[in-house]
C-alpha cells in the first residue's frame, strides 16, 4: 500500500488515533448520506426582486416622461421620411461592410504573404486606416474634389475608360461608403489575420501533401475554417459601424439620424425625434445580433446538418 | 527485379547550427514496406518530410519514380520549380501525419473526395464511388457523414489513410501514424497498413512499433544523429543489433 492511502497511515502510525477506526468509518457513512442544500439561503431571490424593481422604476420613469411625448413617436416612427432614412442607413452599412470585406481579405492575405513588400504594404494600410479617425476620412472622402479635381480611370498608356470630375463622380452616399469600407477593411483585415493564423499548420500541410495549390488549400481548408472563428468579431464591427454610420450627417446624406435631425430642426420635436432614432437603432442592432448568433449556431452544428443532409441526398435516414 | 521507385540521394537538412540530416541515402523498391526506426531527434520525420518536398533539404535530391522532386535541372544548378509544379508531383506521394489532420469542416466523405474532385479533377459522381470503395477497404465506410470530431483518434487515422490514398500515390510516407492514439486504438491502424502492405502499395513507415516492423515490413532502417546507420531486413536490423546505438534503442523500446 502506498503511503499516501489513508488507511495504510492509520495503520502504520506508531500513535494511535484518537478515534477508533470503524466510528470514523460511521461518521463518513453519516456524512454521505446527507441531503446537499444551496449555500446562503434567500439571497439569490431577495437580490433579484431589488433588481427588478430598479429596473421597473426606470422603465417607467421614461415611459411616463411627459417630455418623451409618445404620441409623436408613434406619429413618426412610420414615417416615410424616417423609413427611407432607415433604408439608408441599412444600405450604407451594407455597402460599406462588403467592401470593406472584400478589401480586408485581401490585406489578410497580403499580410501572410511570403512577400516582403506585400506584408508592408498591408502594414501601411492597416498603421494608416486605423490612426485616422472615421470622421476625418469621411470628411475627407467627402472633399476628394480638393485633392483630386478630375478622377481618371483607364490604362496607362492606353485608352481612358472613365474620365470627370470628381464631385459629379463622387456621390456623398458612395464617398460614405468609401469612407466606412476603408476604415473597416483596416480592422476586419486584423480580424481575418488572426483567424486564418488560429487554423492549425496541420490542415496546411494536409492540403499540401494531398498536392493542393496554396490558392485552393486558402479558398477550401483554411478561409471556411477562419471564418467560423471571424464571425463573432465580424459582427460585432457590424454593429459598431450601423451606428457609426449616423456620422453622414456631417456630409449631408439623409440617414436615420439627419432625417431625424433635419425634422426636428423644423418642428423643434427634439425629443420625441430622438427616442425614434434610439427605438430604430434598437431594432436595427436587435436584427443583426439575431442574425450574427443564427449564422454561429449555422456554422458551428454545420457538422450534424451537412452529415445528415449529405445522407439524405444518399437516400438514407437522417441520423 | 531492381524496379526502384522512391530514391533519396545524399539528403542534408540543416537548421542554423543544427545538422538534422547529414547526407541520406535510400532506394525503396516498388512494394517494398520500409520501416525507419531510431531515437527522437533522429531525423526521421525531416527525412520523411524531405520525401514529399514539405521540407527542403539543404542538399542532396530526392527522385520519385526517376523524376527529381522540387527542382528542376538548369546548367549547372537546380532552380526550384513552380509551386503548381511542385504541388502535381506531390500528387504522387500520399502522407499520413501523427495528428491525422483531417479537414475539420468537411465530413469523412468529403475528406476523401477533396482532392481528387479539386486537383485530379475527377467528377463527383467517380469520386464518390472510388471514396466509397476506400473508406470500405480502411473499414470507415459506416461513418462516411461522420464529422472528424465525432470519430475515435483511430478511425480519424483511417479515413486519412483513404484520404491519401484516393489520389493514387506511388508511395505512401506515414510519420508515426499511431503515436498520437490511445493503446487499444493502435491495432486498427496497424492492420489497416497491413492489409495496404499486403495489396502491394510501396510504404515507409517511420514507426516505434516494433511488432508492426517485424511482421509487416520487409525491410528496417536505422537512423541516428542524422544518418543511416543500419539498413536491412528487420530480422538483421534487430537480431543482429550489431550497431550499439542500435542495442541501446531496442533495450528502451522492447
Amino acid at each position: 500500500m502506498r503511503p499516501s492511502d489513508p488507511s495504510a497511515l492509520a495503520e502504520d502510525d506508531p500513535v494511535p488515533s484518537p478515534t477508533s477506526e470503524p466510528a470514523r468509518h460511521g461518521r463518513m457513512v453519516e456524512l454521505a448520506g446527507l441531503p446537499i442544500r444551496q449555500r446562503g439561503g434567500h439571497r439569490r431571490e431577495i437580490i433579484a426582486v431589488a433588481v427588478l424593481a430598479v429596473l421597473a422604476l426606470a422603465v417607467w420613469s421614461v415611459v411616463s416622461n411627459e417630455a418623451l411625448q409618445w404620441d409623436i413617436v408613434g406619429r413618426y416612427m412610420l414615417d416615410i421620411r424616417i423609413l427611407n432614412g432607415v433604408w439608408v442607413t441599412i444600405g450604407l452599412t451594407a455597402a460599406s461592410m462588403a467592401v470593406g470585406l472584400v478589401l480586408a481579405v485581401i490585406v489578410a492575405l497580403m499580410r501572410l504573404s511570403g512577400n516582403w513588400a506585400l506584408r508592408q504594404a498591408a502594414l501601411l494600410f492597416v498603421w494608416f486606416f486605423r490612426s485616422t479617425p472615421v470622421l476625418v476620412l469621411l470628411i475627407i472622402t467627402f472633399n476628394l474634389s480638393l485633392f483630386y479635381p478630375t478622377l481618371t480611370i483607364g490604362i496607362p498608356g492606353g485608352p481612358t475608360l472613365i474620365s470627370g470630375e470628381t464631385h459629379t463622380l463622387i456621390s456623398p452616399f458612395m464617398a460614405a461608403v468609401l469612407a466606412f469600407a476603408l476604415n473597416e477593411a483596416a480592422y476586419s483585415a486584423e480580424i481575418l489575420r488572426s483567424s486564418i493564423t488560429a487554423v492549425s499548420t496541420g490542415q496546411w500541410e494536409a492540403g499540401t501533401a494531398l498536392g493542393m495549390t496554396r490558392a485552393r488549400i486558402y479558398r477550401r481548408v483554411v478561409l471556411p475554417q477562419a471564418l467560423r472563428i471571424a464571425i463573432p468579431p465580424l459582427g460585432n464591427d457590424t454593429i459598431n459601424m450601423l451606428k457609426g454610420t449616423s456620422l453622414v450627417a456631417f456630409i449631408a446624406v439623409f440617414d436615420l439620424m439627419y432625417t431625424a435631425q433635419s425634422i426636428y430642426q423644423l418642428t423643434y420635436e427634439v425629443v420625441p425625434l430622438l427616442v425614434v432614432v434610439t427605438l430604430w437603432y434598437i431594432v436595427l442592432v436587435t436584427v443583426l445580433s439575431a442574425v450574427q448568433s443564427l449564422l454561429e449556431r449555422r456554422l458551428r452544428g454545420r457538422s450534424r446538418k451537412l452529415g445528415n443532409a449529405a445522407r439524405v441526398v444518399a437516400g438514407g435516414k437522417p441520423a | 527485379m531492381n524496379d526502384v521507385v522512391l530514391e533519396a540521394v545524399n539528403l542534408s537538412k540543416r537548421y542554423g547550427d543544427d545538422l538534422v540530416l547529414d547526407g541520406v541515402t535510400l532506394q525503396v523498391q516498388r512494394g517494398q514496406t520500409v520501416c525507419v526506426m531510431g531515437p527522437s531527434g533522429a531525423g526521421k520525420t525531416s527525412f520523411l518530410r524531405c520525401l514529399n518536398h514539405l521540407e527542403k533539404p539543404t542538399s542532396g535530391a530526392v527522385f520519385i519514380d526517376g523524376e527529381l522532386l522540387g527542382y528542376e535541372h538548369r546548367g549547372d544548378h537546380l532552380v526550384e520549380l513552380p509551386k503548381r509544379e511542385i504541388a502535381r508531383q506531390r500528387r504522387e506521394v500520399g502522407m499520413v501525419f501523427q495528428s491525422f489532420n483531417l479537414f475539420t469542416h468537411m465530413s469523412v466523405l468529403q475528406n476523401v473526395m477533396e482532392a481528387p474532385v479539386g486537383v485530379l479533377g475527377l467528377d463527383r459522381k467517380q469520386a464518390r464511388s472510388r471514396a466509397e470503395e476506400l473508406l470500405e477497404t480502411v473499414g470507415m465506410a459506416h461513418k462516411a457523414h461522420a464529422m472528424p470530431e465525432q470519430l475515435s483518434g483511430g478511425q480519424q487515422q483511417r479515413v486519412a489513410i483513404a484520404r491519401a490514398l484516393a489520389m493514387r500515390p506511388k508511395v505512401m510516407l506515414f510519420d508515426e501514424p499511431t503515436s498520437a492514439l490511445d493503446p487499444e486504438l493502435v491495432s486498427e491502424v496497424l492492420e489497416t497498413m497491413r492489409r495496404l502492405s499486403d495489396l502491394g502499395m510501396t510504404m515507409i513507415v517511420v514507426t516505434h512499433e516494433i511488432g508492426f516492423a517485424r511482421e509487416v515490413a520487409a525491410r528496417a532502417v536505422f537512423m541516428d544523429a542524422g544518418r543511416i546507420v543500419e539498413d536491412g531486413t528487420v530480422e538483421d536490423v534487430f537480431r543482429g543489433a550489431a550497431n550499439a546505438r542500435v542495442r541501446d534503442f531496442l533495450g528502451k523500446v522492447l
